[in-house]
C-alpha cells in the first residue's frame, strides 16, 4: 500500500523511490507509461503524490492577475446566525424593546412579534475597538485580523433557497457553486487529492445537501468531494476486507497492461489516456486522503489549539484543523459546515426558540476552533495565501419570535474574511437601526462571490463556463468587489 | 390578485425599479433596432461606461452621494452635491466634469479613468441632448408599453434554425447509396479527409445492441448473429432489437434527462412522489410502441385536453410537473409559482424547440430573436395548469369514489365538531399552562392579559402565543371522566365512518387547468404555520373548474416588469414564439366539456406542426446524438446563435423532413441512421491526415468513442454477472446506499434502502431518482443535474470512478457472481473460462497476448481477479 509518509507535501519522495515502493504497479506502470510517452520524465523527477498526472484535470491554471491567496476555507454556519447577537450591536432594540417595529415586517413563520433586544453583552476589542458579542471570547481577540461586513444579504428566507444563493449566486439548483468555480478556474496544487473538499457537521449535512456543493451545469468533476470527518474520509477509498494488497496490485497491473493494449488500437482518443491516469490519481488517494486527514500526529499543543481536548470544540475543532491540513497539502477549496440537521433548532443555527441557549451553544462549539485556525494559518505562515470567510445563510430577525426566539431574516447578516492579506479590523456597510435591512453599502451575494475571486486572482467578469448558449458567471450579470476588501 | 399579495422577499431595490424598467427597455431596443443606431448612443457607447465605472456606487446596490445614475430622470435631479446632468451642455454637467477630471473628486473613484475616447463619447451624448435610449423612452410606462409591443426585427428569419427545413437533392455519389453517407462523403471530400472502413461484425453487433437497448449481447445472442449470413442480417438484427421490451427502457431513459424525471420534489422537504413512476413507465411505452414523436409531445402537453383522452395520456402530462417544486404555499409565493412555470417554459423550449426562452423571462432576448412578450405568451399558454392526483378507475368508479369520500366527511364533520367543542374549554386552560412553562414572563404577561389591556408590542407577542395547540396527550388527561366517555364514543363514531372509506385506488400525478390560487393545504401547509396569515384572492374561484354557465377560465396573468411576479404589466394572452411561428395558428381550441382553456392544446399543436421549424430538427438531432456521440448540432438544446452551427446543416434538414414524412416515427429514423455506412464505421482507425484536418472527426469519418452512460455500467455489470434481472417496469427500486452517505445528506427524502442483493439488481431506469440526493454510483458516472432540463451528458473521467470501480462492494460482488458463471459454464477449464469472459463481457474472444495476461493474473490470483478487471477495462466501458 502507499507508504503515507510519501503524501506530505513537496520535500520528499523522488519517482525513483516512488516507482520502486508502489511496487512497479500501477501507479508506477501507468505513470512510466504516461511520461514516456508524454515526454515528462524529467518534470516528474522532484515529487510523488505531487508528480504531475497527464490529462488531469485538476491541473493548475494560471490567474487572471496575480492573487491575494491561492486557497480558500468556508466556514459557513448553517441555520441562520442573527447578526444583533453576534457582529452588529443594535442600542435601539434594548431602548425600544418589547415596542412593534413601526416598518411592516414580513415573516416566515406566524406572526412577527416585538423589538427583542440581545440577552448578550458586547464589549469593545482590540485596536480598532470593534464591538464583539460575549459569545465569542476568542475570536474576539482576533477582530484586528478580520474585517466584517455588517450589510451582506440575500434574497430568500427559505434556508436551502438562501443557502444556494450563498453557495451559486442562484436561489434555485442547478448551478455551481463558489468551491466549482474556484476548482474550475484555478485547477489544484495538489495531485493526490481532490480540490474541493466539503466537510460536514457531526449531526449531518446542511439543508440542501449534495446540491450545496454541486458544480450544477459544469462536468462532474468540478463538484465537492465530501469529506468525512471519522473513518476514511471517502466512500469505496479502501478496498473491502479480505482483499491483499498484493491481490489489488496485482488486479491494476494487469489491468493497466490489457488497457495499453487497447489504447494502441485506439490511436488519438485521449479519454483512454485520461482513464488510465485517473487509476493512478486513484490509487494515490487511497494513500494520501487518509494521512491528510489524520489529526493523531499533530502535537498536543496544537490539538488544545483547536480545542481538541474538549467535547464541546472537539467537532468543529477536528474539522478546522483538517482543513488546515487539506490546505497545507494543496487543497484549493476547503468548506466546513457547522450545523446540520437533526432537531433543526438546536442542531443548527436556526434560533426560532430560545436564541439565547442556541447561539450560546453554537458559538461556543465554533469560537475557539475558528481562532484557533486562525492562530495557526499566521503561525504557519499560511494565513496571507488563506482565505478564510465565514457567513450563514441569513441573519435573524430584531424582532421577537414567541418571546425568546428570532425568524430568519434575508434583508442583513453580518459576515467576515480574513487572511489573503485583508485589512483587519475594519468593519465594512451597516444595517439599519434595528439590524432589520442592509442599508450602508449593501453587499449582495454575487458581491461577495465577485471579492472571493479577485482575491484568488481572478476577474468575476471573465470567469466563464458556456452552457446554455450564455457564458455563465458565478456572478450572473451582477457582482461588483468590495473595494475595501481589496485595497 | 398578485398586486395584493405582499413581497416575502424584502425588496432592497424597490425604488431601483422604475429605473431598472427603462434600462432593460433600452437594451431592448438595441436589439430590436440597431441599425439605425447614430454614431453615439446610450446603449452601445454609455451604457457599458456606466456599467463598469458608475452603477457600481450610483445604481441599483447602492445610491452614495445620494446619486442614481440608472435613469435620466434621476441623474437629471442629481444628488447631495446638485444635479449630475445638464442635456445639451456636457460643460455643465457635473457627470461629465468630473469624468473629465475637470472637478474634483476625479471619477470613478478607485476603478480605471475612462480613455480619451470614453470621455469624448460622454461629451457628445450630452451635448446631443443625453438621450437615454436610442427609441428615447424615458418614463416607465413608455418603456413598459415599447416592451409590451416589440416586434420582431426585420430579418429576424433569415437564420438556418428558424426558415421551415427542405430537403435538398441527395448528392450523387459512386462509393455510396445511403442519402446519409452522401451528404458525409460530399463534406468529407471537400475537406480531403477518408471514411474508415466498417467495423467488424461483432463490434457491430456490440454497438448496435448497446445503443438501442443498453445492453451488452449474450452469448447467445453472438452466435443467433453469427449464423445469420444471409443478406439484410444487419437489418434483421436492428429490428430485432428494436422489438425488444428493453428499447423503451434505453430510449426512454434519454428522454427522462430532457424531461428532468425524478421521484422527488426537491427543496428542503423533498417529498417523495409516490406515483411518479407511471409517468416513467409511459414514456418506456411510449417508446416501445414507436409512438409518433408528435403525438408524444401533444399528449405530454395536454394529455388532459385531447379530443380522446385517456388515463394513458393523462399520465403523460406528467412531464409539466416532473420539475421541482417546494410543493407547498405555492398559493401564498407568486415567486414559486413564476419559477414553476419557468421550469415548464425552460423545458419545453430547450427541450423539445432547442431555445434558451428563460432568457427572455427579464427582457429581450440578448442574442435571439426571441422577445419577452413570446416569454409572457408562452406562459399564458400553461399559465391555468395545476397539479392533481387522478384515480386510475372509470369515469363512473371515480365518481363513486369521489361521492363515497365526500358523505364520510359530511357525516363525520359534526362528530369532529363536537369534540372540538368538548375540549375547547381545556385546550384554553392548556394553553396558558403552557405559556408559562415554555415562555419567558414577558410573553406569559402579554397572554394573560385581557386584550385591550395589551400594550402593541404585548399584543403582537400574544398573537405569537395564542394559537399554539397543546399535546392531544394532555387534552385528553385533562377531560372529566364523564367528558372523556363522551368523547370515546364520539371518537369511535369518527373511526366507524373511516373505516368506511373506500380503499385508495391506484392514483396518477397529472395535469390539468384549474387555479393554483384555491389548491387545498397540501402535507407542507401545516408545517409553517399560520393559515390565518393568507391573503385570499379578491376575487372568489375555485381549485378545479366547478360547472356552470361560463367555461373554465384561466386565472389571469400579466407581463412581468423585469421578470419580477410583483412588477405586472398589461393582463396577457396565450401565444407561442413569434419567430417560429408561421401562419396563423389558433392559440386557443375551446374544448366541448369546458373543463380547460384549450390553450396547452393548442401550444401542443403548435409544436408540432409541420411549420414548426425547430421540432423536427431538435428530435432528429437529438437521435442523431445518441447514435454516433455528437449532434450534428452539438448544442442539442439549443439553435440560437450561442449554440453550435450544423456540421451538415443539409443533412439535418433533410432528416427532419424524412422524420415528418415518415409520420415522426422515431424507430423509423433508427432504421435509416443505423443502415447508413456512417454509423457502421469502425472506430479503431487512425488517419494522421484526417487528424489533423478534422482532429474533433466533425465530419464523421469514424465511429466517435463514447463513455457508456451510468446508468449502462451498471446494467452491463449485471448482464456480464448474469444477476440482472429484466423485469420491466413498476414501482422504482432501492438498491444500497451506504449509511453515512445518507446521513451526509439532506434528512428529509425518501429512501427505502435496501440490501444489495438480486431484489435490486433491476434496470438502472428503476432506480427512484431523488433530488436531494443522486443514487452514488450514478453520480460518479456524471448523472445529469435532475433539476433541469438536460442536453448532452458530460463525461468525466476523475479518481473517484476509479475507486468505484476498484472498491465499491456491489461491484466486486458482481465480480464475483461473473466467476461463478464461468466456473459454471465452463468448469475446470481456465482457456474455455477466458474465452468465455472476453465474449460475455466484450464480445469477442481475446487474442493470444491477452489470453495469456489473464491466465497469467487467474494463475497467480483467481478468477474474480479476471472478472473484476473485466469490469475496469476501458474497452468495457466505452461503446465502439
Amino acid at each position: 500500500m502507499y507508504d503515507q509518509h510519501h503524501c506530505r507535501k513537496r520535500t520528499f519522495w523522488n519517482r525513483r523511490d516512488f516507482l520502486m515502493q508502489s511496487g512497479g504497479g500501477i501507479a508506477g506502470l501507468a505513470l512510466a507509461h504516461m511520461l514516456d510517452q508524454q515526454g515528462l520524465r524529467a518534470a516528474a523527477q522532484s515529487d510523488t503524490c505531487e508528480a504531475p498526472i497527464p490529462d488531469n484535470p485538476f491541473a493548475p491554471k494560471p490567474p487572471h492577475f496575480e492573487p491575494r491567496a491561492t486557497a480558500v476555507i468556508s466556514l459557513f454556519m448553517s441555520g441562520g446566525v442573527s447578526q444583533v447577537d453576534t457582529f452588529d450591536p443594535k442600542v435601539a432594540l434594548t431602548k425600544y424593546a418589547g415596542q412593534p417595529m413601526a416598518e411592516s415586517v414580513v415573516v416566515r413563520q406566524g406572526h412577527p412579534g416585538p423589538l427583542m433586544p440581545s440577552p448578550f453583552s458586547f464589549k469593545k476589542y482590540g485596536q480598532s475597538g470593534i464591538e464583539v458579542s460575549e459569545i465569542f471570547p476568542h475570536l474576539a481577540k482576533k477582530v484586528d485580523e478580520m474585517a466584517f461586513i455588517r450589510s451582506l444579504y440575500g434574497r430568500s428566507n427559505d434556508h436551502i433557497q438562501a443557502t444556494y444563493e450563498m453557495q451559486s449566486g442562484q436561489i434555485r439548483m442547478g448551478f455551481p457553486s463558489v468551491g466549482s468555480w474556484v476548482t474550475y478556474g484555478l485547477g489544484s496544487e495538489s495531485a493526490s487529492l481532490p480540490a474541493f473538499i466539503v466537510m460536514n457537521d457531526y449531526r449531518g449535512g446542511p439543508l440542501g445537501g449534495p446540491n450545496d456543493w454541486s458544480a450544477g451545469f459544469m462536468p462532474a468533476t468540478y463538484q465537492g468531494t465530501l469529506f468525512r470527518a471519522v473513518g476514511d474520509p471517502i466512500v469505496d477509498l479502501q478496498p473491502p476486507e479480505g482483499m491483499t494488497e498484493a491481490q489489488q496490485r496485482a488486479r491494476l497491473d494487469t489491468l493497466a497492461k490489457l488497457n495499453e493494449i487497447d489504447m494502441a488500437k485506439n490511436p488519438g482518443n485521449s479519454e483512454l489516456a485520461a482513464r488510465i491516469s485517473s487509476y493512478e490519481l486513484a490509487y494515490r488517494m487511497q494513500g494520501c486522503a487518509p494521512e491528510a486527514v489524520d489529526t493523531s500526529a499533530e502535537s498536543d499543543a496544537t490539538k488544545k489549539l483547536y480545542g481538541l481536548d474538549n467535547q464541546t470544540t472537539e467537532p468543529f475543532g477536528r474539522q478546522c484543523l483538517m482543513a488546515r491540513r487539506l490546505v497545507e497539502r494543496g487543497v484549493r477549496f476547503v468548506q466546513l459546515f457547522h450545523g446540520g440537521l437533526g432537531v433543526q433548532n438546536t442542531d443548527t443555527w436556526d434560533a426560532h426558540s430560545d436564541l439565547k441557549e442556541n447561539h450560546s451553544q453554537h458559538a461556543m462549539e465554533t469560537d475557539l476552533p475558528i481562532a484557533g485556525l486562525l492562530t495557526d494559518l499566521k503561525a504557519l505562515g499560511m494565513l496571507d495565501s488563506t482565505l478564510v470567510v465565514w457567513h450563514a445563510e441569513f441573519g435573524r430577525m430584531p424582532i421577537s419570535q414567541r418571546g425568546v426566539g428570532r425568524d430568519h431574516n434575508p434583508g442583513v447578516m453580518t459576515g467576515w474574511m480574513a487572511g489573503a492579506k485583508i485589512k483587519g479590523g475594519q468593519v465594512i456597510g451597516a444595517s439599519d437601526e434595528f439590524g432589520y435591512k442592509a442599508e450602508e453599502q449593501p453587499v449582495s451575494p454575487h458581491d461577495l462571490h465577485a471579492t472571493m475571486l479577485h482575491l484568488l486572482g481572478m476577474d468575476h467578469k471573465k470567469l466563464t463556463y458556456r452552457y446554455n448558449g450564455r457564458d455563465m458567471r458565478l456572478t450572473d450579470v451582477a457582482g461588483t468587489v468590495i473595494p475595501q476588501i481589496v485595497a | 390578485m398578485l398586486g395584493t399579495t405582499m413581497p416575502r422577499v424584502p425588496v432592497l431595490a424597490a425604488r431601483g425599479l422604475l429605473a431598472a424598467l427603462v434600462l432593460s427597455a433600452a437594451a431592448g431596443e438595441s436589439v430590436v433596432d440597431a441599425q439605425t443606431a447614430p454614431p453615439v448612443t446610450f446603449t452601445d457607447h454609455i451604457r457599458p461606461i456606466f456599467e463598469r465605472s458608475c452603477w457600481n456606487c450610483h445604481g441599483e446596490a447602492s445610491q452614495l452621494s445620494d446619486l442614481d445614475l440608472r435613469t435620466r430622470e434621476t441623474a437629471i435631479e442629481g444628488g447631495a452635491r446638485g444635479p449630475a446632468l445638464v442635456p445639451g451642455r456636457a460643460d455643465q454637467s457635473r457627470l461629465y466634469r468630473v469624468l473629465a477630471g475637470l472637478d474634483d473628486p476625479p471619477m470613478p473613484m478607485g476603478g480605471d479613468t475612462l480613455s480619451e475616447a470614453e470621455i469624448a463619447a460622454v461629451r457628445t451624448w450630452i451635448d446631443g441632448g443625453a438621450h437615454w435610449d436610442a427609441g428615447g423612452a424615458t418614463s416607465a410606462a413608455e418603456a413598459l408599453t415599447a416592451l409590451e409591443n416589440s416586434a420582431l426585427p426585420a430579418g429576424a428569419r433569415d437564420y438556418w434554425a428558424f426558415t421551415l427545413p427542405v430537403q435538398a437533392p441527395v448528392p450523387v455519389s459512386d462509393e455510396f447509396d445511403h442519402p446519409i453517407d452522401r451528404f458525409l462523403e460530399r463534406t468529407r471530400k471537400a475537406r480531403g479527409v477518408t471514411a474508415a472502413p466498417r467495423a467488424d461484425r461483432l463490434t457491430r453487433l456490440r454497438r448496435a445492441s448497446l445503443d438501442l437497448i443498453g445492453l451488452p449481447p449474450t452469448p447467445e445472442q453472438i452466435d443467433e448473429f453469427l449464423a445469420d449470413t444471409e443478406r439484410g442480417a444487419w437489418e434483421r438484427l436492428i429490428d430485432r432489437l428494436l422489438a425488444s421490451p428493453h428499447y423503451g427502457e434505453r430510449w426512454g431513459r434519454h428522454w427522462m434527462d430532457v424531461a428532468r424525471y425524478a421521484d422527488s420534489t426537491g427543496f428542503e422537504q423533498d417529498y417523495t412522489r409516490p406515483n411518479a413512476w407511471r409517468y416513467r413507465d409511459y414514456v418506456i411505452n411510449a417508446f416501445n410502441q414507436d409512438k409518433p414523436y408528435s403525438q408524444f409531445i401533444r399528449e405530454q402537453i395536454a394529455g388532459d385536453e385531447l379530443d380522446h383522452t385517456t388515463d394513458e395520456t393523462r399520465i403523460a402530462t406528467g412531464f409539466l410537473r416532473a420539475g421541482p417544486r417546494v410543493d407547498f404555499r405555492e398559493k401564498d409565493n407568486p415567486e414559486r409559482r413564476h419559477d414553476y412555470l419557468d421550469d415548464v417554459i425552460g423545458t419545453i423550449g430547450r427541450g423539445v424547440l432547442g431555445l434558451t426562452l428563460q432568457c427572455a423571462r427579464c427582457h429581450d432576448h440578448k442574442f435571439d430573436p426571441i422577445l419577452q412578450k413570446d416569454y409572457y405568451s408562452m406562459q399564458a399558454s400553461i399559465f391555468g395548469y395545476v397539479e392533481i392526483d387522478w384515480p386510475l378507475l372509470d369515469r363512473d368508479e371515480a365518481a363513486a369514489y369521489r361521492a363515497r369520500n365526500s358523505e364520510i366527511d359530511r357525516q363525520q364533520q359534526p362528530l369532529k365538531d363536537q369534540i372540538a367543542a368538548l375540549e375547547e374549554p381545556h385546550r384554553a386552560r392548556l394553553r396558558l399552562e403552557l405559556i408559562r412553562e415554555r415562555f419567558p414572563e414577558n410573553v406569559q404577561r402579554a397572554a394573560e392579559k385581557p386584550e385591550a389591556e395589551r400594550t402593541p408590542g404585548e399584543q403582537l407577542l400574544a398573537a405569537q402565543v395564542l394559537s399554539i395547540n397543546p399535546p392531544r396527550r394532555r387534552v385528553t388527561e385533562a377531560l372529566s371522566a364523564q367528558e372523556a366517555a363522551t368523547r370515546t364514543g364520539l371518537v369511535e363514531q369518527v373511526a366507524a365512518l373511516e373505516a368506511q372509506r373506500p380503499p385508495e385506488p391506484p392514483m396518477a400525478e397529472i395535469v390539468t387547468d384549474g387555479d393554483y390560487r384555491f389548491a387545498p393545504d397540501g402535507p407542507g401547509d401545516e408545517i409553517i404555520g399560520c393559515p390565518e396569515c393568507r391573503i385570499p384572492p379578491d376575487d372568489p374561484g375555485s381549485f378545479l373548474y366547478e360547472g356552470g354557465s361560463d367555461p373554465y377560465r384561466a386565472p389571469p396573468s400579466y407581463f412581468l416588469i423585469r421578470g419580477d411576479p410583483f412588477s405586472p404589466g398589461s393582463e396577457t394572452s396565450p401565444g407561442f414564439v413569434a419567430v417560429a411561428t408561421y401562419g396563423d395558428p389558433p392559440t386557443v381550441i375551446p374544448r366541448e366539456d369546458r373543463r380547460t382553456s384549450g390553450r396547452r392544446l393548442a401550444l401542443a399543436r403548435w409544436l408540432t406542426s409541420r411549420d414548426n421549424p425547430l421540432t423536427a430538427r431538435v428530435m432528429v438531432n437529438r437521435i442523431w446524438h445518441h447514435h454516433f456521440g455528437r449532434g450534428i448540432f452539438r448544442t442539442l438544446d439549443n439553435v440560437g446563435t450561442m449554440g453550435d452551427a450544423p456540421t451538415h446543416p443539409e443533412l439535418l434538414d433533410w432528416l427532419a423532413v424524412e422524420f415528418m414524412d415518415r409520420g415522426w416515427s422515431i424507430k423509423e429514423m433508427h432504421r435509416l441512421l443505423m443502415t447508413s455506412e456512417a454509423y457502421q464505421m469502425a472506430a479503431a482507425y487512425g488517419s494522421d491526415a484526417n487528424t489533423a484536418e478534422d482532429p474533433d472527426n466533425q465530419l464523421v469519418w469514424r465511429y466517435r468513442l463514447q463513455r457508456l452512460e451510468a446508468e449502462a455500467v451498471r446494467d452491463s455489470i449485471m448482464v456480464v454477472s448474469g444477476g440482472i434481472d429484466l423485469t420491466v417496469g413498476g414501482k422504482p427500486i432501492f438498491p444500497f446506499i451506504p449509511q453515512e452517505i445518507l446521513e451526509a445528506s439532506q434528512g428529509k427524502g425518501h429512501w427505502d434502502n435496501q440490501p444489495d442483493g438480486p431484489e435490486v439488481w433491476r434496470r438502472s431506469v428503476y432506480v427512484y431518482r431523488r433530488r436531494s440526493l443522486g443514487f452514488p454510483f450514478f453520480d460518479t458516472f456524471d448523472l445529469p443535474d435532475q433539476n433541469q432540463t438536460a442536453a448532452a451528458r458530460n463525461v468525466s473521467t476523475v479518481a473517484t470512478q476509479a475507486l468505484t470501480l476498484m472498491n465499491n462492494e456491489f461491484v466486486l460482488r458482481q465480480a464475483a457472481l461473473f466467476a461463478e458463471r464461468l466456473e459454471r459454464v465452463a468448469p475446470d477449464d481456465l482457456d474455455r473460462q477466458i474465452d468465455l469472459a472476453y465474449r460475455i463481457a466484450l464480445t469477442r474472444s481475446p487474442t493470444a497476448e491477452e489470453a495469456e495476461l489473464a491466465k497469467a493474473l487467474v494463475t497467480e490470483q483467481s478468477l474474480v481477479d479476471l472478472t473484476h478487471v473485466m469490469f475496469n477495462l476501458n474497452e468495457f466501458l466505452y461503446l465502439r
